[in-house]
């Protein structure tokens, strides 16, 4: 018998069972499945119920009694989904994201994303809204989308169960692909980029990867339901991933005031999320915030135009100028004139 | 994950689906299943195999297909789904995060019924795993009256703020909102320009949710905003240094010509100078606009300006 078709048949058998089903029966019901010596038709049976349990079917075995026997029973009540009673608007915006997140492409757990999205639209019927949100992520180049997406779907099976995986990891900075084992505590999507944070065994520490710069990927494949590695339990992914260039942890991290004007000054919360603003009226926004990469935050700024200027320190004012500079210089004969900074 | 696997949450799903949904049609079910019409019909084919022992003719799933609509008579006690796996409510969870800021109440109560939802023992492996995908906030709060003005088909107005122009009024249908590379725009068809416009949703100022309804044109898709789109007479070459080339490749991929000196070289969309002048910016003295001399003096009048000059 196929095993789809078994485990389906197994399904069926506990689900209408009131009492224990014992091995011998369940090897009498299904004689050609479970025939064979004993133990083959036990390491048989044994994959079958770590599938089932995987299914979320909740399995248990029961030791026997006076008056009752031992077996396999299943908790009815545990196995079927109940109605979650979802508002029209919380549907609606779990419809939303999770389509948005499955049709990007690249969303580590799409199986499992796309099963639940369809359990909890079970009882929705008809009035489903149409998700009007769209999200392109992760892929740094269109036709790398497949890859990427392979990628997450193996690293969230790996976070899942906890097993290292060997990378070659290409980073731009060093030209030739490293070799690594690499522990994931869990992954990251930020400004469209999905990173992998997990304690790298070369490196003996934590460190983050982007994932479009794994090239290939091996999950550790050996003991496939005991763990290799616990999470610290103070982990969390958003001290370790920046969510904009000047937060990436180079250096001791200092406070720059900003100096916002034009248009830049009403967009200043949208523009440096987190920073202290102060609103200097006239079209004037100061803003404070921490920077542990100078340079991000100078590159930043000068793409803003004229409208943002940095007030100190003077080391991030001089690190500004230098760039602008050196800008300035290498299109100088376009207005002729050299600039120092 | 194994493909036996899949199936069975699969086909968990697709009896109760019909049993709830008699006389659904194989192209919906098809749709609903994400597979196509060819698989599911085998699907359909292997469950009326599926039973229970003693195997007597009552035993089996009785599904089958009538008219092209798919029937179930015994479903065998599948008439519901299995309730949520870990796994599977953790990537809900993550996917939900990429709007909280726009969600606001009905997302934190949309994972508090979630979780209601999900068996006990399941909780705990759940609460574990959604640890482990953090794609949140970076959703601008401006998503909210926007999506409910999208599902609602009713107009906006607000304040666009062009780049280097005061913020300009605006009243537009809106169609769909699409992030890209993190930035969030909305497409719709704006009354002012009397065409279809992408706005970046930083840009938008005093949200109006007004009450003239509009309807959705069935094709309403917007176009994912790419400086290596469009290459014309109006292209600008743009020479990467050997520090900024790697980054520069992993972006473009072939379309990034080598260089002698190891830097890189790319040909860009020359229709807003505004853009193209705020990327080459950005890369702090790396990156040279190369021609026309219009692009080049225009880097080099907002660099001078940057230093006050």
């Amino acid at each position: 018998m196929d095993r789809t078709e078994r485990i389906l048949d197994l399904v069926a058998l506990l689900l209408d069972a009131r009492e224990p089903i014992s091995w011998a029966e369940l090897r009498e019901h299904f004689p050609a499945d479970y025939g064979g010596s004993d133990d083959a038709a036990e390491r048989k049976f044994e994959r079958d119920k770590a599938e089932l349990v995987e299914l979320g079917f909740p399995l248990t075995y029961v030791q026997g009694d006076d008056e009752r026997r031992d077996g396999y029973i299943v908790d009815r009540d545990a196995y079927y989904l109940p109605e979650a009673d979802l508002t029209k608007e919380e549907l609606a915006v779990l419809y939303a994201a999770g389509s948005a997140a499955l049709a990007s492409g690249v969303f580590p757990g799409r199986d499992d994303l796309a099963h639940a999205l369809r359990k909890i639209g079970f009882f929705a019927g008809q009035s489903l809204p149409t998700p009007r949100v769209r999200m392109e992520l992760g892929a740094v180049q269109e036709g790398q989308v497949k890859e990427v997406s392979a990628r997450l779907e193996q690293l969230w099976d790996a976070c899942a169960a906890r097993k290292w995986v060997e990378i070659s990891y290409a980073s731009p900075k060093h030209p030739n692909a490293t070799q690594r084992r690499v522990d994931p505590y869990g992954l990251a999507l930020r400004r469209g980029v999905w990173t992998l944070v997990g304690h790298c065994h070369l490196r003996g520490g934590l460190r983050t990867f982007h994932v479009h710069r794994v090239r290939e990927l091996k999950v550790n494949t050996a003991r496939p339901r005991t763990p290799d590695f616990h999470v610290p339990e103070d982990f969390s992914l958003d001290s370790h991933v920046a969510y904009f260039p000047w937060q990436h942890r180079f250096h001791e991290p200092v406070e720059v005031v900003l100096r916002l004007s034009g248009t830049l000054a009403s967009r200043a919360s949208g523009l440096f999320p987190g920073a202290t603003l102060e609103p200097m009226g006239e079209g004037l926004t100061l803003a404070k915030l921490r920077v542990s990469f100078l340079d991000g935050l100078a590159r930043f700024c000068l793409s803003l135009g004229a409208d943002c200027v940095v007030e100190g320190p003077e080391s991030a004012r001089s690190r500004l100028r230098e760039m602008a500079a050196r800008v300035a210089n290498r299109h100088a004969d376009a207005l002729e004139g050299k600039v120092t900074a | 994950m194994s493909n036996v696997h899949e199936r069975l949450r699969r086909l968990l799903f697709l009896v109760p689906y019909v049993s709830k949904n008699p006389g659904v049609t194989v192209e919906a079910l098809a749709r609903a299943l994400n597979v196509s019409r060819e698989d599911l019909l085998e699907e359909l084919d292997l469950l009326t195999c599926v039973g229970r022992p003693p195997f007597n003719p009552d035993d089996y799933i009785d599904i089958y297909v009538d008219n092209d609509r798919v029937y179930v008579d015994l479903d065998q006690r599948l008439f519901a789904p299995p309730r949520l796996t870990a796994g599977e409510a953790a990537a809900l969870a993550a996917s939900a995060e990429l709007l909280r800021p726009a969600a606001g109440d009905a997302l934190q109560s949309a994972l508090q019924k979630l979780e209601r939802v999900l068996p006990p023992h399941v909780r705990e492996r759940y609460r574990e795993m959604y640890r482990k995908i953090d794609a949140s906030a970076e959703a601008p709060q401006a998503l909210g009256p926007l999506t409910r003005a999208i599902l609602e088909r009713r107009e906006v107005t607000f304040g666009y703020a062009s780049p280097g122009r005061p913020a300009e009024p605006r009243q537009v249908r809106p169609y769909e909102l699409l992030s890209h590379r993190g930035q969030w725009y909305l497409q719709g068809f704006c009354h002012t320009r009397q065409d279809s416009r992408l706005f970046r949703l930083d840009r938008m100022e005093d949200i109006v949710i007004t009450d003239t309804p509009f309807v959705l044109p069935p094709d309403a898709r917007a176009d994912v905003p790419n400086p290596a789109r469009s290459r014309s007479e109006d292209s600008v070459r743009v020479r990467f240094s050997p520090v900024a080339a790697p980054y520069v490749k992993e972006r473009f991929g072939q379309d990034a010509r080598p260089l002698a000196d190891g830097g890189v070289e790319v040909l860009v969309a020359g229709d807003s100078e505004r853009w193209l002048t705020q990327w080459v910016l950005s890369f702090g003295g790396e990156a040279e606009v190369v021609e026309p001399v219009s692009a080049r003096a225009a880097v080099a009048r907002a660099a001078r300006a940057s230093i006050g000059l």
